[in-house]
């Protein structure tokens, strides 16, 4: 569980992977510091799990590569699966298992496996061992997944879409214990999800995915700083304002643009008739999925 | 992975317990009955005095009643049973796991999804080893008097004494675990496994492949005139009741016999055998290969 913090959690060097013609994803480029959340936003489509697929090793890469921990993932090998846990889309269990066939399961299938961990969450969570699988609710089951991807102990935790099917109740506990085990355990997590509300509340890193490519990428509060909602007159061309607009809605009189550029750079440029207000997390999050994938042919990396 | 298999296999495993049990009440039952005709019908002094030519009428008639009649289920159970577990056991090993999505939770753990395939595929198939050698013995067994007077070089018994099969379950096996794994899907996997195994099965029962490309010519002399090529004497003109004669022509004051000695059984199991074994052992490493390799 330890590990050099100053060698990123998760690096990722021009990722591509093609399915046939299709490209799933394509020239990812970033790095994420150890003890992150990381929220994956994106479209269904959009190659949130082809990224996850490729650094837990389920997938190869087509070109480029993707370190886990300075450790390039490779497909199918037990040094890679042993670096990530991953928490797979409607959280599959073997549904004729009981819970604690499901947690033997997971003891016989990882040397680091935690059973204090899982035994303990099981108590806590209060699902009876001798329960199987299908009898458990929705949010049960998610729970036990977790607990599987957590007694693992891998350093790294990848989660596609891990509350999607649950009620709001559920979802609070389920993302509760996440953190929990992030602030226990100095865990980095990358979380895939549609659910823009819940990312908001709990990820301090943002990547945003559209038709496979990736649209941004860094630190919440840094990319927040980094970009503002500027109103301007209607007829102000875009090339006219101080930095990339990310997306534009026209009203009658007033352009509203979301521009990536600093305060600072903000304040230079001010120009009457001109009114900046700082940007949101969902409406930055918002402008990014709207943004066309297509014609970006780098994506923009804010550094960190 | 023992307990993982084990525990993903155990209703399986109950499966082939009940049915080995199944058989070997029938078999048994069989065999006590047939022991106490085969000695009540006098064969066994016949066979040792005469070699079976002093009393043909009780050979005929035990065998056509045990080879026939009172076989008769277990021998028809026995046709299919290699190919319908065979599918049964082989199919959910990929195909439910690709059907239900669960292959993300399995190949995510530490353990590398070839290596668990391996152990897998190892230890379901050392169990149906097991089931098959049992069945065999058992039903050898059972029949070992019919087998003293009648022919063995072909099915039945040929299909299930010796090392047809078990040989024949594996191949079923191995051709559902492919079909698991290129149809994702467990129902799919088992009709196409079975059907699949009807190939080999049907060359090798039905056309007799392996038989014929043994056989033995032996010419002698006609003895109180030659018989009918369609003669099928008891015993035959081979003088060993266990002899499959095939065909019988007249060359002058000599017969020329076309046939297949009894000593060949096991060459002949071998053939057989490794032909259903050469096909599992292909489509179990296409399986693997293709798992390990598979990275889309």
């Amino acid at each position: 569980m330890t590990h050099d913090l100053s060698v990123p959690a998760l690096r990722a060097d021009r990722l591509g992977k093609r399915y046939g013609r299709q490209w799933g994803l394509r020239d990812a480029t970033f790095e994420i510091p150890a003890g992150s959340v990381v929220g994956l936003v994106g479209p269904n489509g959009a190659g949130k799990t082809t990224l996850l697929a490729l650094t837990v090793g389920l997938l190869a890469p087509t070109e480029g590569q993707v370190a886990v921990f300075g450790e390039p993932s490779r497909a199918h090998t037990a040094d890679t699966l042993a670096r990530v846990s991953y928490l797979a889309q409607d959280h599959p269990l073997y549904r004729a298992f009981t819970v604690a066939d499901m947690l033997r399961f997971g003891a016989s299938m990882n040397p680091s496996w935690d059973r204090a961990l899982a035994q303990g969450r099981m108590e806590a969570l209060g699902i009876p061992l001798d329960r199987k699988i299908k009898a458990l609710s929705g949010g049960q089951q998610a729970q036990v997944a977790l607990t599987l991807a957590l007694a693992k102990r891998a350093p790294l935790l990848a989660l596609d879409e891990p509350v999607a099917s649950l009620d709001p109740i559920a979802r609070l506990e389920f993302m509760q214990d996440v953190m929990a085990a992030v602030a226990d355990g100095g865990l980095t997590v990358v979380i895939a999800s549609h659910v823009i509300s819940e990312l908001e509340r709990f990820c301090d890193w943002l990547l945003v995915l559209t038709g496979g490519r990736l649209q941004v990428a860094g630190p919440v509060d840094d990319l927040l700083a980094r970009h503002t909602l500027l109103t301007v007159p209607r007829q102000t061309p875009s090339a006219a304002l101080p930095g990339a607009s990310i997306s534009r809605t026209d009203s009658d009189r007033h352009s509203t643009v979301l521009i990536a550029a600093d305060p600072a750079r903000m304040a230079a440029a001010q120009q009457p008739g001109w009114h900046a207000d700082p940007v949101g997390f969902e409406q930055l999050v918002l402008a990014y999925l709207r943004r066309p994938p297509l014609g970006v042919s780098r994506a923009e990396v804010v550094a960190s | 992975m023992i307990w993982v298999t084990w525990r993903q296999h155990r209703t399986q495993a109950v499966i082939c317990a009940g049915l080995l049990g199944a058989i070997t009440i029938v078999a048994v039952a069989l065999g006590v009955w047939m022991r106490s005709t085969f000695s009540s019908d006098g064969l066994a002094g016949c066979l040792a005095s005469s070699g079976g030519a002093g009393c043909p009428a009780a050979i005929s008639s035990f065998t056509s009643e045990f080879n026939g009649g009172a076989m008769m289920p277990l021998i028809l159970a026995l046709f299919v049973i290699p190919g319908f577990l065979g599918a049964v056991v082989g199919a959910p090993l990929l195909g439910q796991e690709l059907e239900r999505g669960t292959w993300r939770l399995a190949w995510s753990q530490t353990v590398p999804r070839t290596r668990w395939l391996v152990s897998k595929l190892a230890l379901v198939t050392g169990g149906l080893v097991v089931f098959g050698v049992a069945v065999t013995l058992i039903t050898t067994w059972s029949r070992a008097p019919l087998d003293r007077v009648s022919i063995r070089l072909q099915p039945p018994p040929f299909n299930f004494e010796g090392l047809s099969l078990t040989c024949s379950l594996l191949c079923a096996f191995g051709l559902a675990v492919l079909a698991g794994l290129l149809l994702r899907n467990t129902i799919g996997a088992m009709v196409a496994g079975y059907f699949a195994w009807e190939v080999p099965f049907l060359v090798v029962t039905l056309l007799n492949g392996p038989l014929h490309i043994m056989t033995a010519t032996a010419r002698m002399p006609c003895q109180a005139g030659c018989p009918d090529a369609s003669t099928h004497s008891v015993p035959p003109v081979t003088g060993n009741l266990g002899d499959l004669v095939l065909d019988v022509t007249r060359s002058g004051n000599q017969m020329i016999v076309s046939y297949l000695p009894a000593s060949r059984f096991w060459t002949l199991q071998l053939i057989e055998g490794g032909l259903y074994l050469a096909i599992a052992v292909a489509a179990l490493g296409t399986a693997v290969w293709l798992l390990h390799r598979r990275t889309t």
